[in-house]
């Protein structure tokens, strides 16, 4: 029976052709733009998660703003405001952190809003970065040309990332040249490989970063050193959870028992950063849904429009036998049959422009399972929804009104 | 053979009333109307428009629900049936010929005649088999792909009598079958529904055309939704050649025309 339903609901459909293509195509957009949207969001989280790893899962970050953790001392919540508002964690807290029991080594990423230069040729979106010897180390970068910067090495001195130095200088080997920060002039004594992970918080680009000394930093804010983030890596990986302890216990004496500060290792940072990408994606799939519903309400339509148009044929079939059901059967697996199509071309079509897509995003976006299956019982879903309402009107029909429609 | 002897009421209508709308714009249909048929009766309704023919062929059809009165079906009242029911007397029981026919028109020749059989639930292969075996009967196995618009009224007629007649029903209901035939079709379609007749069904028919009730051995006149005059002609021979007055046509004549009506 249900095999007959689908041989009937594909002759109507073929039977008009463009109706069908134009009622499937808002489908077609509706999952397209959720398939999309979650690809992206989830393709984004797992390219951040990935990136965090690929740094080091035992690196431990303290952040201005506060945590809220539940008993098992697990983050709950991350206050958002304090990225943006001035930070609290100073140079006096970097000594301290260095001292800890355990740490091997801790870098401050003091970020510096200024331009990067070279004479006239302005690089852009590069940020300047002071910091310490010890981020060689904490965030695994290597030297392509030169050397990282040491507690030796002058205060005009700066390294810079590789697609910096092809920006500015056209070459990698940058070695030597003169470099504009905020107006001073910086000798380039390293170029850094490239790296394929972001700061973890903090978020700029080594690639387009310029490093100098956290004194040099401290010359651009009138000798105050604004660190937004001490990355930590501990001595001995399976002693972070305690090192993290022994931080917080640190600074906590330091802030005079005022929690403004975060203490975060990686996987906590995954979370964080998870967290933010759900809501996001939760925002936008909500906002793509508006097309699907739109769709949706094609479906209807058309499926009302074919009804009116078929009452006839439902009074014939309802002379001859044919149940209620049936008939809602017939009419709602036509509707699922539109939904369905759309979907699945609207899935394929979400995968050919997320390929698209992934040479300017940055990363790939991912299609995984569960998301086709997502978009799959959508579109099921949908046209069930607005299938119901039409095909209850065709089984509803009485069948000696329907027969005396003019054939 | 007809089997008007054999008294069995395969139908039976007590005080059957229809009316149709509300106060004053009352309309009454059928007005205490008192019937039996008897299996294997071949009965022609007559009467003016308006009269109430095409209202009682619904009701026995299970189209419509009578105001008051009783309907029997095979002994059973047709009152307590729920709808999944009756659309189940509909497919087992009860074969429709329609005077326009009511093919559709999306469907080829032998999946209309598969109809009935789908909504059975028999498989595909068998009830293809068992439509196919039908329509050579009526003469049309070489046109069962053809779609309906490909036909002449007389081949779409008697592909809708083998939609009737493919789930063995017990009762034949037909609303003016030769209505939008043609003289020499209609004489073909009454003689298929005299054979099917001679077979043992039992066939109830409304027609305009006095023409058509010698094919008939019961005659029903309704006026104003009751029965005026109910006549029977005199049993038939058990002669298959027996002719009607009308029935001019050798059952020969009948077989050669079948293909190019």
């Amino acid at each position: 029976m249900i095999g007959n339903h689908i041989r009937i609901a594909l002759s109507s459909l073929r039977a008009s052709k463009v109706r069908t293509a134009l009622t499937t195509l808002g489908i077609i957009i509706g999952v397209t733009a959720i398939t999309l949207v979650l690809a992206l969001g989830e393709g984004a989280k797992q390219a951040v998660g990935q990136q965090i790893n690929k740094r080091g899962s035992d690196v431990i970050t303290v952040r201005p703003g506060k945590v809220e953790r539940n008993e098992d001392g697990k983050i709950t919540g991350y206050n958002l405001t304090a990225a943006i508002g001035a930070t609290t964690i100073t140079e006096s807290d970097l000594r301290s952190v260095q001292d800890v029991p355990g740490v091997s080594k801790a870098a401050p990423i003091m970020l510096i809003t200024g331009s990067v230069r070279d004479g006239e040729t302005r690089a852009k979106s590069s940020a300047i970065v002071a910091t310490s010897p010890a981020l060689k180390d904490v965030a695994n970068l290597e030297l392509r040309y030169g050397q990282f910067l040491t507690d030796k090495t002058n205060r005009q001195t700066a390294i810079i990332g590789n697609e910096l130095a092809v920006e500015l200088y056209g070459t990698e080997n940058a070695l030597g040249r003169q470099l504009t920060l905020r107006n001073q002039p910086f000798t380039i004594i390293g170029i850094l490989k490239k790296v394929d992970h972001a700061a973890i918080v903090t978020g700029f680009d080594y690639n387009k970063s310029a490093f100098v000394s956290l004194d040099a930093g401290k010359s651009f804010n009138q000798g105050i050193a604004q660190i937004q983030e001490i990355s930590v890596i501990p001595a001995d990986q399976k002693q972070s959870d305690q090192v993290a302890e022994r931080i917080e216990n640190v600074l906590l004496r330091n802030h005079d028992g005022e929690e403004d500060f975060a203490v975060i290792r990686s996987d906590e940072a995954v979370q964080i950063a998870n967290s933010i990408f759900r809501l996001l994606i939760s925002i936008t799939t909500a906002i793509a849904s508006i097309s699907l519903i739109v769709g949706g309400i094609g479906i209807m339509n058309i499926m009302l429009v074919n009804v009116t148009e078929r009452t006839r044929e439902i009074g014939i079939r309802k002379a001859i036998g044919a149940t209620n059901g049936s008939i809602l059967s017939q009419f709602l697996i036509e509707a699922m049959l539109m939904s369905l199509t759309g979907g699945i071309i609207g899935i394929a079509l979400a995968y050919l422009i997320a390929i698209f897509l992934s040479g300017f995003v940055g990363y790939l976006p991912a299609l995984s399972a569960p998301i086709l299956l997502i978009a799959f019982s959508v579109s099921l879903f949908v046209g069930i929804i607005f299938g119901i309402f039409p095909a209850l009107r065709a089984a509803r029909k009485d069948p000696i009104q329907a027969l005396r429609q003019l054939p | 053979m007809a089997k008007e002897g054999s008294q069995e009421p395969v139908i039976q209508l007590q005080r059957l009333t229809k009316l149709f709308g509300h106060g004053d714009a009352t309309t009454v249909a059928l007005d205490n109307l008192d019937l039996v048929i008897q299996k294997g009766e071949f009965v022609a309704i007559m009467g003016p428009s308006g009269c109430g023919k095409t209202t009682l062929l619904n009701l026995l059809g299970l189209l419509d629900t009578p105001t008051h009165g009783e309907y029997l079906l095979d002994g059973k009242s047709a009152e307590d049936l729920s709808e999944r029911q009756r659309a189940k007397v509909r497919r087992n029981q009860i074969g429709f010929i329609f005077q326009s026919f009511n093919l559709l028109n999306r469907m080829n020749i032998i999946e209309n005649v598969t109809l009935p059989l789908t909504y059975k639930g028999m498989r595909r292969m068998k009830r293809l088999t068992k439509a196919s075996e039908l329509l050579k009967t009526f003469g049309l196995q070489e046109r069962e792909y053809y779609m309906p618009n490909q036909m002449s009224g007389g081949q779409l007629q008697r592909v809708a009598i083998a939609r009737a007649l493919v789930n063995n029903p017990s009762i034949i209901l037909a609303d003016e079958p030769t209505g939008n035939l043609d003289t020499k079709s209609s004489e073909i379609i009454m003689k298929e529904l005299s054979e099917i007749h001679q077979q043992g069904n039992t066939i109830i028919m409304v027609t305009h055309n006095p023409d058509l009730t010698v094919w008939a051995d019961r005659i029903i006149h309704m006026v104003d939704g009751r029965i005026d005059r109910d006549s029977k002609y005199p049993q038939l021979p058990e002669d298959e050649n027996a002719k009607r007055p009308l029935n001019h046509y050798s059952r020969s004549t009948v077989r050669t025309t079948k293909g190019n009506s």
